[in-house]
């Protein structure tokens, strides 16, 4: 019988040691239980200095795992950014019934209707407030250049955060706007005029929103470029780099003062 | 503090009375892992925050010895590991954890103490850290879900040694919220019977609700 060590094989009774311990270890799986314990094999192999080796291993693995694991949060928003999504449509569609109720009769049903609708509203800012938490944690320079809400947002449409590090810039700057972007492309392949959009979901960016028309468009490129450079930065390094966001801000101050 | 006294329970486990009250303490070389306070060279163990120190202070007490090999399932933090580690010197802990962030936490544990083996993994399948854990002469689970006696039960098959004994912490609601809890407690324990000799089962009551724990031996 063969069986799987976190040190290499064992097979008849003999070990052949693994060249990569980081790669056995996370290998090491055997259908049913062993018959030996691999603390005695292992001493075998190491010596006295079996447990040391053995724990040096296990931390190394375990720190990549959990950095691995970690970069799943943006699955967590992604769900929060959904789920607010509903509770904003589900509270518009309350608040209109409040209103048909109250213009017919004053009630104590009414009140406690409003109550509700007022907890409701109190559990959206509790949504809102751990978006934010996790995305300043999981990406510190998207949300720094363009807030926690909208790097929820371009994190929602890509996907994950791995798929927004791959998006190219041009990309980033029209996710939102993807129904006028292929309108405007099936027009020109049919060899007509047509408008590609200058923004989506980055649009709301006051930076953006607060320059004249004729200027957003070269904000909205820019930003896009240091947005894809920073999730970048967060999905394979995790640190804040603050010169980014200081560009964003220089180039909107340059561009609003022409 | 200098004038610590204490009596021995366990092995490296201590009572003192302290300001009037009846505390618990691991005897530790190590700075406090989750905002316990440190006595001299003894570590207070809270016992709302690990039901291990529950029960010692509860009365029952286990005495793991120095030499023990154990296998955690559940290490969460590390909030109890870090007692355990403080009682096993020469002893060494395998803690199984599942989700990564309180694992964070707990390899900065890990990292500073000899004894623990970090293994961040599911407890429900052994064979995936079989060729990593040795036969131990303990497990210890603190993991609240539904199948929790089988997942225990199959640790014991692939890594109890000979006489094996074992500390199942079962919370009545994450098997069965619309069950009494007394009926749950009943149903596990003749669940337990079959592969595992009862040697002691309680509640954890007043530090943790509606939580037992069980002592039992395996029977191989």
């Amino acid at each position: 019988m063969k069986y799987n060590l976190w040190f290499g094989i064992y097979k008849d009774g003999k070990v052949r040691k693994s060249e990569n311990l980081k790669k056995s270890f996370i290998t090491a799986h055997n259908p049913e239980p062993l018959p030996f314990s691999p603390a005695d094999a292992g001493r075998e192999v190491f010596g006295d200095d079996y447990y040391g080796i053995l724990r040096k291993t296990a931390i190394e693995v375990c720190r990549e795992l959990v950095e691995k694991e970690l970069r799943r949060e943006d699955r967590y928003v992604i769900a929060l950014v959904r789920t607010l999504d509903e509770l904003n449509s589900s509270i518009n569609l309350l608040m209109e019934k409040l209103r048909d109720l109250k213009e017919i009769r004053e009630s104590e049903v009414v009140e406690v209707f409003e109550q509700r609708i007022g907890e409701l509203e109190k559990f959206k800012a509790e949504i809102e407030k751990e978006i934010e938490e996790v995305m300043r944690k999981i990406a510190p320079n998207v949300s720094e250049i363009v807030g926690e809400k909208i790097g929820a947002r371009l994190l929602e449409k890509a996907g994950s955060l791995e798929r927004l590090a791959e998006f190219p810039a041009s990309t980033i700057q029209v996710i939102g706007a993807e129904k006028s972007l292929f309108k405007a492309l099936s027009r020109i392949r049919r060899g007509k005029k047509a408008k590609v959009p200058k923004h989506g979901v980055i649009f709301q960016h006051p930076f953006i929103r607060n320059l004249p028309k004729k200027k957003r468009g070269k904000m909205a490129r820019f930003i896009a470029n240091k947005i894809a450079i920073a999730a970048r930065i967060d999905y394979f390094k995790g640190e804040l780099d603050e010169k980014l966001s200081e560009e964003v801000r220089k180039k909107y101050e340059q561009l609003s003062r022409k | 503090m200098s004038s610590f006294q204490g009596s021995e329970i366990a092995h490296n486990v201590f009572m003192a009375e302290i300001e009037g009250r009846k505390r618990i303490f691991t005897k530790s070389a190590y700075p406090p892992h989750y905002g316990e306070r440190k006595v001299g060279e003894y570590r207070e163990w809270i016992p709302q925050r690990s039901k291990l120190g529950a029960l010692f202070m509860k009365g029952y007490v286990i005495d793991l010895g120095e030499n023990t090999r154990l296998l955690y399932l559940g290490a969460a933090s590390g909030t109890t590991v870090s007692h355990l580690s403080d009682i096993l010197d020469s002893g060494i802990i395998y803690a199984v954890e599942y989700s990564a962030k309180p694992f964070q936490k707990f390899l900065k544990l890990a990292m500073e103490r000899k004894n623990i083996i970090p293994i961040l993994g599911d407890a429900s399948r052994p064979e995936r850290y079989s060729g990593i854990v040795e036969k131990v002469d303990f497990i210890y689970q603190d993991i609240a879900q539904r199948n929790q006696v089988e997942i225990f039960r199959k640790n014991f098959e692939f890594f109890a040694a000979e006489n094996a004994e074992g500390l199942i912490f079962v919370k009545a609601r994450s098997i069965d919220s619309t069950k009494e809890p007394k009926e749950i407690y009943g149903e596990v324990i003749r669940k337990l019977e079959g592969d595992f000799e009862i040697i002691k089962h309680a509640s954890l009551e007043p530090y943790h609700r509606d939580h037992i724990f069980i002592h039992v031996r395996w029977r191989g």
